[in-house]
């Protein structure tokens, strides 16, 4: 049943979220980005350098296929996980190479 | 009140914040020079901006007065400016665009591929491309937060002076005479006015003739 409030006590855009959820789609922020990491997975390792380094825990590991994944929705394009790989498994690869990932918002964010 | 022609620029936040200010700054001023009324701002609802998150910076210019003061947004924008070519894949630019607008992109690539992003594309009445990373290759990155006001780079420094030559060229609103008196790279804005690339559409609306 939904809650009604009144329109003097409504809150801000992002004040409440629909939780506990995996991730915010409301909080898109894949149109940051200018380049992507490619993973190369012949080259990686499984250290999980990436996922501790990424600030937005856009690497994750698929157990079945024993290899690393990535969030194209909320990869903001930092390059730390570029930086920080020790197989240099990971490249910058322009984001307009691509044709998928596009999310086109109304605003900003 | 006459028509008033809005430009919007679409801009990465810090890392071109200061290219995009220039767009918008130095070629309302040229229209100023010319007689013209203008007006010329930043967008409140975006800031405070962040390292890559789009932005947009607002210019009007028109032959009478302008008597919107206190609307900072442009909602139909007839001229938008793209600084980072990356923004097409992730905001709707044109939206509120009214029929026979013009989009002007930084990139190297060709128009046909640019298309490719934007499926509305069939309100505009121009496209233009400009390779100004090509062309100066300088990005004057400010983190001082002055917002411009202890610049010792100089206004249009960077890739704004191709990006503008590109505009004077296709708009064909302002002089490159009158930029060239504002802004500090002229080489580079000649080099982006005779290096814009331009495809027009047919349903050009009559009033505007894209292309000078």
């Amino acid at each position: 049943m939904a809650i009604k409030v009144p329109k003097e006590r409504e809150v801000p855009f992002g004040a409440i979220t629909p939780a506990p959820i995996k991730q915010q789609e409301l909080f898109m922020t894949s149109n940051w980005r200018i380049v992507r990491p490619v993973i190369d997975h012949e080259k990686c390792t499984r250290c999980f350098t990436c996922y501790i380094a990424c600030p937005d825990s856009c690497w994750s590991f698929i157990e079945k296929e024993e290899k690393m994944e990535w969030n194209w929705m909320f990869c903001k394009g930092c390059q730390i996980c570029i930086h920080e790989c020790p197989a240099d498994a990971l490249s910058a690869v322009p984001e307009l190479d691509f044709e998928d990932g596009v999310v086109r918002l109304e605003k900003p964010f | 009140m006459g028509k008033i022609t809005e430009i919007t620029v679409w801009t990465r936040g810090v890392v071109m914040d200061k290219e995009a200010r220039d767009v918008a700054n130095a070629f309302s001023q040229a229209a100023k020079m010319e007689g013209k009324f203008v007006q010329a701002f930043d967008n409140y609802e975006d800031l405070p901006d962040r390292v890559l998150v789009t932005t947009r910076k607002y210019a009007r210019i028109s032959d009478e007065e302008i008597e919107m003061k206190y609307l900072y947004t442009n909602s139909h924008p007839d001229v938008v400016v793209i600084v980072e070519p990356t923004i097409v894949k992730g905001i709707n630019v044109l939206k509120g665009m009214p029929e026979g607008g013009l989009l002007i992109i930084n990139t190297n690539r060709p128009i046909d591929y640019m298309l490719k992003f934007i499926p509305n594309a069939d309100v505009l009445g121009a496209i233009a491309t400009v390779d100004a990373d090509g062309i100066s290759g300088v990005k004057t990155v400010d983190f001082s937060g002055s917002e411009g006001g202890v610049d010792t780079a100089g206004i249009g420094a960077g890739i704004a002076a191709p990006i503008l030559g590109a505009m004077t060229r296709v708009t064909g609103m302002v002089k490159k005479e009158s930029l060239a008196k504002i802004i500090s790279d002229v080489a580079a804005m000649e080099r982006g006015y005779n290096e814009v690339k331009v495809q027009k559409f047919r349903k050009s609306r009559v009033e505007y003739v894209w292309g000078g």
